[in-house]
């Protein structure tokens, strides 16, 4: 029973998947789903919403995971890297990224992914500007986002999974 | 009212550590039964590519299918030391030794194959050990793998790749500085907006001379990237330091490049092979990122007169340099 005490019930949807939790009230939608859940995709990076490490979707918009409490997700839709796709069965995002090398280290590539696909949501076919705009939260020191931007305008023409 | 300019920077640099700094790379390519490859060596990706290269160089020198190769890298208990990532040397340095050690090991094959097929002149290519005159002699990877096993022939080879330079000479500074160098030339334009000292990078060129490049694309991203931290340390990046102490240790306060800031990257490849990279291959790793803030600061110059002699020219300095420049020239008239 200890272990209840203090906590509170976050019944929500995470990656299709009606789920629930005990969750400390203080705890972050990030912690949540990374020690809770165990979706270690997520990153954790600098913890205030600079960097985009830990971008998920919650109700088809790109949240810094960091930044939301997790109970503010009660009820809510979240999806994060793990429901985009998998090893053998690759996002058309996630394939884009490798195929036009718009990988290096990594550590950003679940938020950026989790970002351009808000993005493709509101809109199919964005433009350089537009891709330059959806992705400004979400920080890259490998890169220089030049393959990144290539990346998500291929994935567009593909449209996205939706 | 903005301005815009063209400004170039160039450099050179060696690569490896030089200056009679021990420098050697290794790697140990084993053959299984099966055909399939398994590589160690203590050299580490960490997201520059390496591995991707490594496994092209192997599959080259087999005539082996890049995804029949197992790579195991930086395992202290089962790879050997090839040093650090680092001075640009990767490619050049292991991606030699991985060389040397595949072309052991096939060596050893080609004998086995030489005896098996009764023809000297064999090939390794898709995954078959063939004769070029006459291509119906042929045994595949797989088969002849299992032949050198059976013959007690040798699958392992490890190779080391010495780049150790002797040293110049202390009193003139003349001699061996590196093994090898590599050139780049990067133009950039800015536009300036003399009234807020804002600039904006709008394209950066960038010509690098990498000796050979393995993977075209791994180069260009590397040279995006280079770029991108370039023009960080020339307009944004700036720790600030009190009594020791670093004043601005989150994102918020250290600015870094974000997606709006980079320029649109124009990448041209160079290919002057070095004699001892892998098919001439150098490095390109940090040569990328040199050359972008001279470019940006010769632009800056170019455009609106003023000479930025502190990083970072960002808007503050950049802002005051212009006043100060208008200052002066009112003292003159």
């Amino acid at each position: 029973m200890t272990e209840t005490i203090g906590k509170t019930k976050l019944t929500f949807t995470v990656n299709g998947r009606e789920t629930e939790v005990l969750v400390d009230p203080s705890w972050t939608l990030l912690r949540v789903l990374r020690e809770s859940l165990g979706l270690t995709g997520t990153k954790r990076g600098c913890e205030e919403g600079d960097c985009g490490l830990c971008t998920v979707i919650m109700e088809d918009r790109a949240v810094d995971s960091c930044l939301v409490m997790a109970l503010q997700a009660q009820g809510k839709t979240v999806e994060t890297i793990e429901g985009m796709g998998h090893e053998h069965a690759l996002h058309p995002l996630q394939k884009a990224f490798i195929e036009e090398g718009a990988v290096q280290c990594g550590f950003c590539t679940p938020g950026m992914i989790m970002s351009s696909e808000a993005l493709l949501r509101q809109n199919t076919h964005p433009t350089v500007e537009e891709i330059k705009v959806g992705l400004s939260g979400n920080l890259c020191r490998c890169t220089g986002y030049t393959k990144i931007f290539k990346a998500v305008a291929k994935g567009s023409e593909s449209g996205g999974r939706l | 009212m903005k301005k815009r300019g063209i400004g170039i920077g160039s450099m050179f640099y060696g690569i490896g550590y030089g200056f009679s700094r021990q420098d050697i790379g290794a790697a140990t390519v084993e053959i299984c039964e099966d055909g399939s490859v398994i590589v160690r060596s203590g050299e580490v990706d960490y997201g520059q590519g390496s591995d991707t290269i490594f496994c092209q160089i192997i599959a080259e020198e087999l005539g082996v299918d890049y995804a029949e190769i197992k790579l195991i890298t930086a395992d202290t208990l089962t790879t050997p030391n090839a040093g650090p990532t680092s001075a640009s040397r990767v490619t050049y340095v292991t991606g030699k030794a991985m060389m040397k050690a595949a072309t052991e090991v096939r060596e050893t094959m080609r004998e086995v194959a030489e005896e098996k097929l009764g023809m000297q002149d064999l090939m390794f290519a898709n995954g078959q050990v063939f004769s070029m005159s006459h291509p119906e002699k042929n045994i595949s990877f797989a088969r002849l793998a299992k032949a050198t096993h059976l013959a007690g022939r040798s699958v392992v080879a490890t190779a080391w790749q010495d780049i150790t330079t002797k040293d110049v000479d202390p009193e003139t500074g003349q001699g061996d500085a590196y093994s090898t160098y590599a050139w780049a030339s990067q133009i950039a334009v800015v536009e300036v907006d003399t009234e807020t000292g804002k600039i904006e990078v709008l394209r950066v060129v960038a010509a690098h001379d990498v000796g050979k490049a393995i993977n075209p694309k791994n180069v260009e991203a590397q040279i995006e990237g280079g770029v991108a931290t370039g023009l960080g340390y020339a307009l944004e990046e700036q720790i600030l330091i009190n009594k020791g102490i670093v004043q601005n240790t989150t994102l918020s306060e250290y600015m870094v490049p974000t997606s709006m800031d980079v320029p649109v990257i124009e990448s041209h490849i160079v290919e002057v092979p070095a004699l001892e990279g892998p098919y001439g291959a150098k490095g390109v790793g940090e040569p990328a990122l040199i050359p972008t803030a001279p470019a940006i600061l010769n632009a800056i110059a170019n455009a609106v007169g003023v000479r930025v002699t502190a990083l970072p020219a960002n808007l503050e300095n950049l802002h005051r340099l212009i006043r100060e420049q208008e200052n002066n020239n009112k003292d003159k008239s």
